[in-house]
Formats: C-alpha cells, structure tokens, sequence
C-alpha cells in the first residue's frame, strides 16, 4: 500500500485547491447537466465545483457511467450544461455561442480522443498542423519540432495515418492537440484502444508533454494503470466529485476506486 | 434473410431514397414518351375515324368509276354511296393565296364529316364553304366571292405537258368547322359540290385517262340492313364492276370505318410513331445509363457502410450467396418501387401535358386522358427494375467478399476500393484508340473522300466507341484530373485543401459522380457545338447563295427581257418598314456583249450599283471586292454559259451605247453582270430602276420583315416580284435551333439525374463522414468552413465533370460537323461559348446547391461525436 491516502471529501468543503494564488487553467462551479425530464430526468453531473491548476497532468477518474465523460465535455464546450459554470482561464466557456467556443477550439483548447481521429487523407505533418491551418495562422515551426523531437515522430510525418501503428498514431494526435500550444489539452481514454506497452508509451509522451513542455492536460480515464501516470487524480462518481489523491500511484488510483464502490454501494 | 434484409433497408431509407429519385425520373421519362407515341397514335386513329363518320361501310383498295358507284348503290339496303374526294386547290384573295384541300360534298350530307357553322352547304357550281381560319385569313364573310386558280392539262405529249391556268370567281356559301379533327393536318376542309371537285381532278388528267389511284366510297345504309350481308353483296358488286371495267378488283376492301381507322393507325404505329418514340428513347436511355451509375455508386457506398453487419452476418453463418440475394433484393425492391413511382410520375405529366395542351388551341384535337396500355406500365417497370439490378451486381459482388473477420475489426470508415483492374484499363485504353481513329477516319471518308452518307455512319461509330472507352477508363484518369483541380483550389487554402483531398479519397466513387454528368454535358456540349459549327458552315453558304436579304424586281420573267422601271416611291416606301436597313435602288439594262474567245451571241442583264452600296447590302461583299470603274463582275454561271475567262476585256454594246470593261469572274451567284452605276450609263443613260437590294436588320426577323415589304409591294399594284432569301435563312436558322433545344432539353434530364447523384454522393459522404466531422469541428473548424468544405467539393466533382464534358463535347461536335457537313465547304471551328458557359454555369451552381443538404446535416453534427467509441 502507498502512503497516499485516500480521502473522501465531504459536499460542502470548499474546491481543491480554490484558495491559489495563480487562477487555475479549468474550473467548475456547480456544474450541473440533466438528461430528460420529470420521472425519467438523469443527474449526470451534480454540482460539480473543481479547479485543474495549470502545468499539471490531472486524470478524472471514475467507474462507467459516474460522469466523467460529461465532465469533460462541459469543460471543454463540446456540450451545454444544464446550470452552473465551466471556465478555461478566466474565459467562461458555459453560454458561449457556436461561433466563440469554435475560436476557443482553435486557440485555447486541445483534444485527443481514443480512436485517434487522424484524417486519413493527410499525412502526419499535415495533420499535426491542420488546427494553426483551420486558424489561418502560421505554423510556429520551432515548436512544432520541439514537439516532433519530445513526440519522437521525427521519421514519420510523411506518413498517412493507415501506415502508422495506433500508438504513433496517437502520438500524432498528441503533437495536433498540442501544436496550437493551447492553454488545456482534453485526453479521452487516450489509450483505451491501445495495447499495454503502447499506451505506457502514450502516456508518458502526455507526461513529458507536462514536464518538459510545460502543458496542462486533462485526461479522462478508467484504468488506474494510466491514473497513475498524472500529478492529481480526480475521483468522481454519481455525478460528483468523490476524492482527490495527489501524486498517484497505480495502487492508490486503485484503491480510490475501490472506495469509490464502496461509497456507491453505502 | 428476407426479414434482415427489409430491416436493413429501413435503416437506409433515406440513403435509398436519393438514389430511387434517380430511377424515377429515368422511368417517368420513359413512360411520358410511350404515352406520347400513344397520343399520336390515337390523335391518328381519331383523326380517320372522323373522317368516316356518319357513313356505315367504306369501300376501297382500287380505282372505282361511276359504274362502280352505281353498282353499289344498286346493291340491297345501300342507301347512299359516294366516293370521298379531296382536291388541293390555289385559292386567293387580294394578296393572299392559300392552298386548301376540298372535299367534295356527298349526296347525303350526314357523311359530311364537318359541321357547317355559317350559312349554307355549297349547292351548285361556283360555290364553296370555307373553313373558318381561312376565311379569317382572307377576310371574308359568307357571300364574298374568291378566286380559284386551277390548272387544266391541254397537252400531254411525250415530253411536253401543257398546262392552261383558269381563274374563276367562287362564292362563299358558308362556314365549315372541323370539331372531330378530321382534316387536322391538312388545316381543315373547304367543301364544294361533288361535280365541281370531280371536274376540277379529271381536268388534271389527260383527255381520256383514267386514274389509276385506290378511291375511298362512303357507303350509307338503309336503317335495319343487316351490315355483314350488305358488306358481302357490296363486296360481289363492286368486284364484277371492277373487273368489267378492265380492272383489278384483288385489293378491294369493304370495311366498317372503325376497322378502317385501325388499320390505317396500325400502318402509323409501324410508321411516325415509331420513329419518334425511338428518338426520344434514346435519350432516355441515356437518363437510364446516368441513373444507373447514380444507383451503383448508392449501393457501393450502403455495402461499405455495412461491412460490419455483413461481416457479422458472415460470422453467424451467411453464406456468399445469401450476401448478395440480399443486395440484389434490396435492388429489386428499390427498383420497383421507384419504377412505379416513376410511372405514376410519368402519366401524371403526360395527363396534365394533355389538360393543358387541350386547353390551348394547337389545331389538332388531343385526346382528353392518356391511354394506359399494358406497354406504358410494364416497359418502365421492367426496364427500371431491371437497370437497378444491373447497377447493384457490381455492390453486390463487394459484399461478398466482405470477410467475416471485418465484424471484429474497429469500426473505421469504410476504406477506399481498390481501382479497377488491368482488363479495364487495356479495354478502355483500346476502345478510346481505336474509336478516336475511326472517327478521323469517319471525317476524312466524308471531307477528303466526298462520301458524306458513309462518313457520318463511321464517324458515329467511332465516336460511340472512343466515348463508351472514355467512360470506362474514366476511373483511371478522372480521380487524376479531381486531384489536378483539387491542388488548384487547395492553394486557396485550408477548406479547399480539405475537401480536394476528401474528393480523392474514394477515386471510384468520385470518378463515378464526375462521369454521370460528363454524359450529358458532352452530348449537350456536342449538339450545341455541333449546332454551332452547322450554323456557321450554313451561313457562310448561305451567304453566298443568297447574297441578298430581299430582291425586289420587276424582271418577271428572270431574262430581263420584261423588265420595268420600279414604281416611284417603292424604295422609300420600303426603307420605311421596321426592320429594313438598307434599300439600294440597281438600275439594269439588257445588252449585247463582245469579246475574244466569248460565245457569239451573247447577250446580258448588266446591274450598276456603287461598291459601297453592295458592301452595305450584300451579304457576301467580297464577291463583289473587284467591282470598280471600268470593271465588270462576272458571276461563275454567266461566265461558264458565255465563255468568259477572268481578266479579259469585254465589250457591251446597246443600240445606244457601249462599254469595254475589264471581266472579273468571282463565285457570285446571280442572274447579271455588274458594273458601277457610271459605267451603266455610258451603257445606257436611261437604264430603269428594275430591282431594289433590301438589307434587314436582322435576318433572323426576316419571316416578320418580309411580309411587311411584300404588303407594301402589293399596294402598289406594280408587276414586282419579292424574293425573301432571308426567309429560307432564316427558315434554316429556325431549323437548327429548334432541333437543338429539343436535343438539349431531352438530354437535360440526363443531367439532372447526374446533378441528383452529386448531391446524393456528397450526403453519403457526410454520413460516412460524421466522426470526422466531429473531429474537425473538435479540433477547430467553424460551421461555415465545414460547409464551405462540402460545397467546393460539391463544385469540384460537378465542376469536373461538366468541364470535361464540355471538352469532349467540343471534340465531338467539331468531328460531328465535320463529318455531317463536310462536303458544304470547309467546316467551321466554332466554340458556343453562350451555352458552354451556361453549362459550366449551371455545374457551378449545382455543386454548390447540391452540397447544401449534406452541410446543414453535417453542422448539425456535434463535436462530442468525435469522442463516442462506436
């Protein structure tokens, strides 16, 4: 057993880490979203008050169905939240309409999903630069080789994504989320359809990434293996936070979640 | 599997639905023309029926004299018989001459198959009943009297016949209406008696012959005879009487009208009907071809998308076969409902086509309901059905070989086929070769070879050939020509970039979209080049075979020998009708001519008119270029009937005066020589005004300008001839035209067929598309970049196809022309840039309007759906 303990937070104790003294790169203050009405309604998310500190790697973590994927998604302005607020920065992203959050996309926030989601009819390179190209910016080419060089994809950016293993793939989904130099970087089960070795690959590219690069990342995932590898793991279940263990390892991830059915179940 | 398959289709009901439309309107197309040639045949069929209304039997098949006649009438139960005679006679009035057809009246006026509407029948010689648009036209009322010009033959030696033009003044007894469309289509029927009409024929025939042409006798009965029995005793009658009269009574048929009118309209199916409805099949054959690639691309894309329910269905124990039954009964099942929808389609515009039409006066009465025959129903059905099917045997034969490993691979969008195969390409390349040198060959035959007939049947085949190998390499070469034009746009930037590289992602599917309306553009592209080149070819022919708009001429006779000074006044009068440009007055006067080597005796109309007025007035100026003091033009036929050679001095001597000019032969088409009106008078001091040059505005107008001058002629009283060259241009003109909107109009479904397939291709990509979508919307496309992205690849596959199209189109109508109007001269190489920037045009537009669907469905997409796992 690690010395990291778990420890559950009561509803009412104020957000992780609100009294810092720089502003967080994302917080929540009681997020809400509902599905459906009356009978039928479903709390997906419950209030949620969070903040994610900037240059750090955070995992969300969660059993199936907890939330965690709507957390993400009203995080990052992908879906609209029933009440409450999100914001990126001192940006708030809840309320903004389709044409802000698109140029918020563009700038401010990365994603890389599970299935890659590369354009099979680009190569690496122009996929790595499509979002500055959407932006109609330029390329900052010094970056983008620090992040070739840190992504080691320095032989590959000819490639088309069919001639690359899902691992490279992914990292090039890294380098395309990462290129804007964008303030949050959202991952979704970024290794959930990778074997083992390449995800342990996947994932310490996203710590490099971190460290080195200076990044924040927000990762959603459900395997404490790759929890582990973040600064912070945030618990969440039923729709609301349920802990939060600082410097994860692969057993504490564990054992919150595990606490965490235990909690589901009292 | 049935079940399964019905299911599946549910799901894509929308996705089938787009490309049924295609099928639709191919069968809609089909089923209005059969119904069409049906309305001929019935439009026929009514036609002679009413014409035979009100009699009980006809007789016919041979020639039948009045013994004849009698013979019937002797017959038992025969209460009338009378053989129904048209004569085609110059009726006139003022300045108006009409010829009209005449019936003669039959002794019992029920067989009269027109109502009178005024007046009374004609009853006695010098009468006639008229009908009432000719009436109209001539501006009279029943009691006014016209003129009957008729020929009489005096003299019908060996070779020469004689003939002796009698006028006589008829009176208008009455108004006939023609309400059945009995003599619809020769503009109804003037009536007069029975003796008249047969006088004026036997007049037409030498003393003493006899017409040998089959006559029709209208046979009345008595009320309660029985009609087989008076049929058959007919029949006897008329057949002794034949036969005594030293005929042939083999081909006789007593008939009842009902069977006549069958008979006849049968002949007509064969005939007219036929040919039309071929003409317009072939084109909807056409549509057929382009909707068949519509479907196939359709049914590629549904197979691709269900890979993973085949392979799944693989997995749980169907076999190959079972895949493609099921594809193929998807076909059928699209193909039929869509066959009768397009059915309903198709009766539905022919009915409101004949509501409408019946509405309108158009001369001929239209059946008022389309006739439904089993043909009307089961062609289209089958042959719709049946291109459906065809369509989706390749699809099919994809889901075969769906492996079962496919349901346990992650979900991808469905991969780009494999290009086609080596066969195709050495059997596209060949065709493509090899048609291209037939079609040269085609066009040498008919320009070089002189052998215009059998220039245009290879030029066709090579031309089918090298088209049909174009088609099937287009797989090969068209994604490369997208990708060329995809780089162009893509330099635009990111959008563009996107969606050229999205259009090569599936080259077959692309080439196939591109293809469907490179069919259409380049047979629209090829009539209207060819139309073109034709116009050019003709007007320069034209030009020089009627180098003058209008001719106004006193020279009656054509030898100058009767040729009169123009009444004063005429030119004015004429300069002052709207659309005339220019008058020019030609003084002419006969004369003697001389010089070495010119056939004695030779004798001329010698014209003076100023160069600048024959450059303002003639169509062709350079044929007069030479014209100056001291020379004389010569046009090619006088100088081939006289013998004059180009540059030789010529003397032309008059009693009072003479000339010696210099002869310049050019290819000039007239009846007269022409010098300056300075050297006409040293010629002649007093040569009258004989003929006025009349240049229009437009030659286009001259059906409207020419009768207007012709009316101002005639007020003046004066013996003077108008000759409107510019109406048999425009006459010309008028031909091509109309024949090339009718071409373009029924290939135009073709292309909106192939436009419906671009739109239909572009929302199943979205749809195959819809992660990606999400992805980018994710990563930082706006709605209206993702919508700018769909709409240059809408314009990109339209706007490839259609300037290909147009490109080939161009190929084929220059060789088309050359080959058709080669022996007119050298055929002219022209690029309608009108109707090849219209169709660009309209490719443009398509595109973009095309992609508008698919976009409002692809922004509605959210970006969360880039994150969903399945």
């Amino acid at each position: 057993m690690d010395t990291t303990v778990f420890v559950p937070i009561p509803d009412d104790a104020p957000a992780p880490g609100a009294g810092a003294a720089v502003t967080p790169a994302v917080r929540a203050r009681a997020l809400t979203k509902t599905y459906g009405h009356g009978e039928a309604e479903v709390r997906a998310l419950d209030g949620v008050d969070v903040d994610f500190a900037a240059g750090r790697f955070t995992a969300i973590m969660g059993p199936s169905g907890s939330g965690k994927s709507t957390l993400m998604h009203l995080l990052a302005g992908l879906d609209s939240a029933t009440s409450g607020q999100a914001f990126v920065g001192s940006t708030e992203v809840t309320g903004m309409n389709d044409k802000a959050l698109t140029a918020l996309r563009r700038s401010r926030v990365g994603f890389v999903f599970q299935q890659f989601n590369l354009l099979p009819m680009f190569t690496a390179e122009q996929n790595i630069t499509l979002p500055v190209e959407l932006a109609g910016g330029t390329v900052d080419r010094e970056w983008l080789g620090t992040l070739v060089d840190t992504l080691s994809l320095g032989k590959r950016l000819t490639h088309r994504p069919s001639e690359l293993s899902g691992g490279q793939q992914q990292r090039v989904a890294i380098a395309r989320a990462l290129v804007a130099q964008p303030d949050v970087v959202f991952a979704d089960e970024p290794t959930g359809n990778l074997d083992s070795r390449s995800g342990a690959e996947v994932l310490s590219f996203l710590r490099r990434s971190v460290r080195e690069l200076g990044r924040t990342i927000i990762m959603v995932t459900h395997d404490p293996a790759a929890a582990a590898y973040a600064d912070r793991v945030v618990l969440i279940a039923d729709g609301r936070i349920a802990g939060d263990i600082t410097d994860p390892t692969p057993e504490s991830a564990l054992a919150g979640l595990d606490a965490l059915r235990t909690v589901g179940a009292r | 599997m049935i079940r399964i398959t019905l299911a599946q289709m549910r799901r894509s009901v929308g996705r089938l639905a787009a490309a049924g439309i295609a099928i639709v309107i191919g069968t809609a197309f089909v089923a209005v023309t059969l119904l069409a040639g049906n309305v001929i045949t019935s439009t026929t069929y009514d036609s002679i029926a009413a014409q035979y209304r009100g009699s009980d039997l006809v007789a016919g098949g041979v020639p039948v004299d009045d013994a004849g006649l009698d013979a019937v009438r002797q017959v038992a139960g025969v209460s009338s018989a009378d053989e129904q005679l048209l004569s085609f006679q110059q009726l006139e009035h003022g300045n108006r001459t009409i010829f009209q057809g005449v019936l003669a009246t039959p002794s019992d006026p029920a067989m009269l198959p027109l109502d009178l509407a005024d007046g009374a029948l004609p009853a006695g010689a010098g009468q006639i009943a008229l009908p009432p648009d000719v009436a109209e036209r001539f501006g009279v009322e029943v009691g006014e009297d016209i003129t009957l010009v008729r020929n009489t033959l005096v003299d019908a030696d060996a070779d020469v016949w004689e003939w002796e033009e009698a006028r006589e003044q008829l009176t208008v007894t009455g108004i006939v209406d023609d309400p059945y469309g009995a003599y619809s289509m020769f503009g109804g029927a003037a009536v007069a008696p029975a003796t008249e009409v047969q006088a004026w024929e036997a007049d037409l025939l030498a003393p003493g012959e006899v017409s040998t042409e089959p006559s029709t006798v209208l046979v009345g009965l008595d009320d309660g005879a029985d009609v087989e029995q008076t049929r058959a005793a007919i029949d006897t009658a008329l057949s002794s009487a034949v036969t005594a009269a030293g005929g042939d009574a083999s081909d006789l048929e007593v008939v009842t009208p009902t069977e006549h009118a069958e008979s006849v309209a049968a002949q007509m199916t064969g005939g007219d009907n036929i040919i039309f409805t071929t003409f317009v099949l072939v084109f909807a054959a056409v549509a057929l071809l382009v909707a068949a690639l519509v479907i196939a691309n359709t049914f590629q894309v549904l197979v691709a998308q269900r890979t993973r329910t085949l392979a799944l269905l693989r997995c749980v124990g169907a076999d190959k076969g079972q895949l493609r039954r099921s594809v193929l009964f998807e076909a059928s099942v699209l193909g039929l409902a869509s066959s009768a929808l397009g059915i309903l389609l198709g009766t539905g515009i022919a009915q409101a086509a004949l509501t409408i039409g019946s509405g309108m006066d158009l001369g001929i009465p239209l059946p008022t309901s389309i006739d439904i025959t089993p043909a009307v129903v089961i062609a289209p059905l089958v042959v719709g059905t049946l291109v459906t099917l065809v369509a989706a045997l390749a699809p099919a034969r994809a889901a075969t070989r769906v492996a079962p490993l496919a349901a346990l691979r992650p979900a991808d969008a469905p991969s780009s086929a494999r290009g086609a195969g080596r066969f195709r390409l050495i059997a596209s390349l060949v065709a493509t070769v090899i048609g291209f040198v037939v079609l040269g060959g085609g066009v040498a035959i008919s320009t070089v070879g002189d052998a215009p007939s059998d220039g245009i049947l290879v030029a066709l085949l090579g031309g089918s050939m090298s088209f049909v190998g174009v088609l099937v390499g287009s797989v090969f070469w068209l994604p490369r020509v997208v990708a060329l034009a995809g780089r162009l746009v893509g330099a635009s930037g990111p959008t563009a970039r996107l969606a050229a590289a999205n259009t090569l992602r599936n080259p077959r599917r692309t080439a196939a979209t591109s293809t469907a309306l490179l069919i259409g553009v380049t047979l629209v592209g090829m009539m209207s080049t060819a139309a073109a080149s034709a116009r050019l070819t003709m007007d320069s022919e034209l030009d020089a075979r009627y180098p003058v708009d209008v001719t106004v001429s006193s020279d009656l006779s054509g030898d100058g020998s009767d040729a009169a000074a123009m009444p004063v006044g005429l030119a004015g009068a004429i300069g002052d009708v709207d659309g005339v440009a220019t008058v020019v007055e030609v003084p002419a006067t006969l004369s003697g001519l001389t010089g070495p080597g010119v056939d004695p005796g030779a004798e001329v109309m010698v014209r003076g008119v100023t160069p600048d007025d024959a450059t303002s007035v003639l169509r062709s100026p350079e044929m007069v270029a030479p014209l100056a003091a001291g020379t004389v033009v010569v046009p090619e036929g006088i100088a081939e009937v006289w013998s004059i050679t180009d540059g030789q001095t010529l003397t032309f001597d008059r009693p009072d005066g003479e000339l010696e000019v210099t002869a310049a032969v050019t290819e000039l088409q007239d009846d007269a020589v022409v010098v300056v009106p300075a050297d006409l008078a040293t010629l002649d001091a007093a040569a009258p005004t004989t003929a006025l040059y009349v240049g229009l505005e437009h030659p286009g107008d001259a059906a409207s300008v020419v009768p207007d001058i012709q009316d101002v002629v005639a007020d003046t009283e004066a013996p003077v001839n108008v000759m409107g060259a510019a109406v048999e241009r425009a006459g010309f003109e008028q031909v091509i035209d109309t024949a090339l909107a009718i071409v373009v109009g029924l290939l135009g479904v073709a292309v909106v067929i192939a436009l419906i397939g671009v739109a239909n291709t572009l929302s199943l990509s979205v749809i195959e598309r819809r992660r990606e979508s999400a992805t980018l919307r994710a990563i930082g496309l706006s709605k209206g970049q993702l919508r700018g992205m769909l709409a240059v690849e809408g314009v990109l596959i339209a706007l490839v196809g259609a300037v290909l199209g147009v490109l080939l189109g161009l190929v084929y109508g220059w060789t088309g022309a050359a080959a058709a109007l080669g022996w007119a001269g050298e055929p002219a190489i022209v690029v309608p840039w009108a109707d090849v920037s219209l169709m660009i045009g309209v490719a443009l537009v398509a595109g973009l309007v095309a992609s508008v669907v698919p976009a409002r469905s692809a922004v509605k997409t959210s970006p969360v759906e880039a994150l969903a796992t399945e």
